[in-house]
């Protein structure tokens, strides 16, 4: 009976309970969808999560993601319409739709957490309510270049970037940090959908590239590492947050063994409470086996997590959260964030000077067919000092 | 008497008449009536419908202008967006110095420049042939925007916020503005290029396009005709980037790359190739359907209809844009501006069958 009487009293206060939208718009079909897919079902999960245990602080976060295809305008159509309801945060996903929206993000002051982690996107002009959840792509690269400094001194490096903002802007952030580094860069190419990269590697192997170094997709890496394999090279291979993980496995089978990969987020199959907590939502929901082994699942998840401890926070503090004072309310919670969500391999801060959540990275090794870590979470020493000056 | 208010059916008695915009007084009325409409329709939308709206409106412009290249002149274009991006370069670079309403039509004559020039190979080469050049032009241009640091190389160029006549334009009132902007710009060019279709320029088009030795014989010069089909079909697509910059308040590559060239001839069959009604009609039912079919999918969704895992709900979108051109390639190939024309035909007819 008393059981009874706590789940209606459960029940009737989520249904009392104050709604607040959170909108997520990202590429569920359409170019990237491979990775948009799971981050907006690791969104709603974690928003079903968050209502089921009482996460909200007594609200009930309405989460909504909308497929945006990828397309700018959709992404813009969405956010609108979102501001137009009253939301007081949103959740974004592409690097261009990201940097379409900051003019207007910074005029009606919407707190932005994107799924780019591009550093345009945190950088001026207009960037006083853009979030990264993890450290950015810039930093990313910049990580992996240390580690390589240190297992090849003086090495020869080539960086294969995505032909667009996403994939140029580590470009500069690289240079400077290799020169300090004392690693040689010896050639930037841009690659995109390639069915074969025999003459791009033969010049690599030529110039006696010793890493490649990719800021790119995992479509492409996964051709470019087949191919090195076939050709027979001794070249390693390292990457940026969406130029691994499982999803290489996936593509490049053997290929990708000792494929080096740098990202915040714990591998499915580790034995830490954070992929336990990944797999147990992903299971509560019924979601596939991809799902579960996509490092995008818990990706979305970091990005719910960040908006709903910010709503929840405004909303303790007596503040409105929906509108343009909730909005203004859920900002001035996420300039003095700190918090451990447990799904990545460090805690969530933000500063008004500080726009980036989980600033820790890890370094892994495709080894056995899955990635294994082989550092410990570390903050890249040079990154802030060839970025920022200081 | 005749009644000019009552007519049914043509009754033209010279070539004059032949030529004229409207058939009939009710045409005339009718459309001044559907203009009126539209300057009303802000009044009943929010700011998100009014998105939609301005987009609608911004894209026809772009149709148009791609019906002017591919549809009047026979001239196959996949590189549309390209000269729209060349349009809303040009805006964003301009705009810090210039008022809008010099930005756009400057950004509209870059982008006829650029037109002019792509067109140059269709002197030699036709069809297939000159659609690829078209496409390499497309793909030079996000080469070249990627590669310049002046357009940021690819990334956001920040659009500033308008005054017009001491009329601030801030968010809440941005949609609103633009959609007046392009709606007059649309009226404009629509009307500025039936008219010219009117003219022997116009006349050589359509004649270049069904055959240009027969036009060469009868003295129009395909070669030229050809080259300014391309001008001018670029410049419509200049002024609709130049719009476009501001009403997104960036401009990004993503915006202007191949994808979106390939969305505007879906556009331009659906309406209809070769029809002025069928530059409205294509881009209004291309926007419309994918929102309706975005609600239907989120429908879908919330039911938890799958099946055997399969993402039905998501599937639906770019199911539907597909099957949607396919099925107007084979079952309609003149697009809804033919169900325009039947539709026109029955009531000028009525009541009489024909």
């Amino acid at each position: 009976m008393k059981r009874i009487a706590t789940l209606l009293a459960m029940v009737l206060g989520l249904a009392l309970a104050q709604e607040v939208h959170l909108m997520w718009s990202g590429a569920i079909t359409g170019p990237t969808s491979d990775a948009g897919k799971y981050y907006a079902q690791g969104v709603e999960d974690y928003c079903r999560y968050a209502n089921a245990e009482g996460l909200t602080g007594g609200l009930k976060i309405v989460c909504e993601t909308r497929d945006d295809q990828y397309n700018n305008a959709n992404t813009q159509r969405n956010f609108e319409e979102a501001l137009e309801r009253g939301d007081p945060a949103f959740l974004g996903y592409s690097t261009g739709g990201t940097l379409q929206l900051k003019p207007l993000i910074q005029e009606v002051g919407m707190t932005f957490i994107p799924a780019s982690y591009h550093i345009g996107n945190i950088d001026p002009p207009n960037n006083d309510y853009v979030f990264l959840p993890i450290a950015s792509y810039s930093e990313q690269v910049i990580a992996l270049l240390e580690y390589i400094a240190k297992e090849k001194p003086g090495a020869k490096v080539a960086l294969a970037v995505h032909p667009s903002p996403f994939g140029r802007a580590p470009v500069p952030d690289a240079k400077k940090a290799a020169a300090q580094l004392g690693i040689k860069i010896v050639e930037v190419q841009e690659m995109t959908k390639g069915l074969d990269y025999t003459a791009t590697l033969k010049r690599f192997a030529n110039e006696g590239v010793e890493y490649i170094v990719y800021q790119n997709v995992a479509g492409p890496v996964a051709t470019m590492v087949k191919d090195a394999k076939r050709l027979g090279l001794n070249i390693k291979h390292a990457g940026a947050h969406y130029a691994g993980g499982p999803d290489l496995l996936r593509l490049a089978g053997d290929a990708a063994e000792g494929f080096i990969w740098v990202t915040s987020y714990y591998m499915p199959d580790e034995d830490v409470p954070a992929a336990a907590f990944v797999r147990k939502l992903g299971k509560m929901y019924q979601r596939p086996a991809d799902t579960l082994e996509s490092v995008h699942y818990p990706s979305g998840m970091l990005a719910a997590a960040i908006a709903i401890e910010a709503i929840k926070r405004a909303h303790k503090a007596g503040k409105p959260v929906t509108g343009d004072a909730g909005r203004a309310a859920v900002y001035q919670q996420m300039l003095g964030l700190d918090f451990d969500p447990g799904l990545a391999v460090g805690p969530v801060t933000y500063s008004k000077t500080d726009h980036v959540g989980v600033d820790k990275l890890r370094v892994l090794k495709a080894q056995g067919g899955k990635f294994v870590p082989v550092s410990e979470p570390f903050q890249s020493k040079l990154f802030r000092k060839v970025h920022y000056g200081k | 008497m005749r009644n000019v208010w009552a007519e049914t059916g043509n009754y033209k008695t010279d070539y004059r008449q032949d030529s004229s915009i409207f058939a009939t007084r009710l045409e005339q009325l009718s459309l001044i009536g559907f203009l009126l409409a539209l300057f009303l329709l802000p009044l009943f939308l929010s700011r998100t419908q009014m998105f939609v709206a301005d987009l609608i409106v911004i894209y026809a412009l772009a149709v148009l202008g791609l019906n002017i290249i591919t549809g009047y002149a026979g001239l196959i274009n996949i590189g549309q967006a390209a000269f729209m991006g060349v349009g809303a370069y040009t805006a964003a670079l301009l705009a810090p110095g210039l008022p809008f309403w010099l930005t756009i039509p400057i950004g509209g004559l870059v982008a006829a420049l650029a037109g002019a020039v792509v067109g140059i190979p269709s002197l030699r080469i036709k069809h297939l042939y000159l659609a690829i050049a078209t496409l390499a032009f497309q793909v030079i241009f996000e080469w070249i925007v990627g590669h310049s640091p002046l357009l940021k190389q690819g990334g956001a160029i920040p659009m500033p916020r308008v005054v017009f006549l001491g009329y601030r334009v801030g968010y809440k009132n941005h949609y609103y503005f633009w959609y007046f902007v392009a709606l007059v710009v649309l009226i404009l060019l629509a009307f500025a290029f039936r008219n010219l279709l009117r003219t022997r320029f116009g006349r050589a088009l359509v004649a270049v396009r069904d055959n240009d030795r027969a036009a060469d014989a009868m003295g129009m010069h395909p070669g030229l005709t050809k080259i300014f089909a391309f001008a001018l079909g670029a410049f419509y697509a200049g002024v609709a980037g130049g719009l476009y910059a501001y009403f997104s308040r960036a401009v990004v590559i993503e915006d202007y790359m191949l994808p979106v060239s390939i969305k505007f001839l879906a556009m331009a069959i659906v309406g209809g190739l070769g029809s002025l009604p069928g530059s409205f009609f294509g881009p209004a039912f291309l926007v419309l359907l994918d929102l309706n079919m975005e609600d239907f999918a989120n429908w879908m969704k919330r039911l938890g209809l799958s099946y055997a895992g399969v993402d039905i709900a998501s599937a639906m979108r770019p199911l539907t844009f597909g099957l949607v051109i396919v099925l107007f390639l084979v079952f309609e190939p003149r697009g809804l501006a033919n169900w325009w024309r039947l539709v026109r035909n029955y009531f000028k007819n009525w009541p009489f069958r024909y």
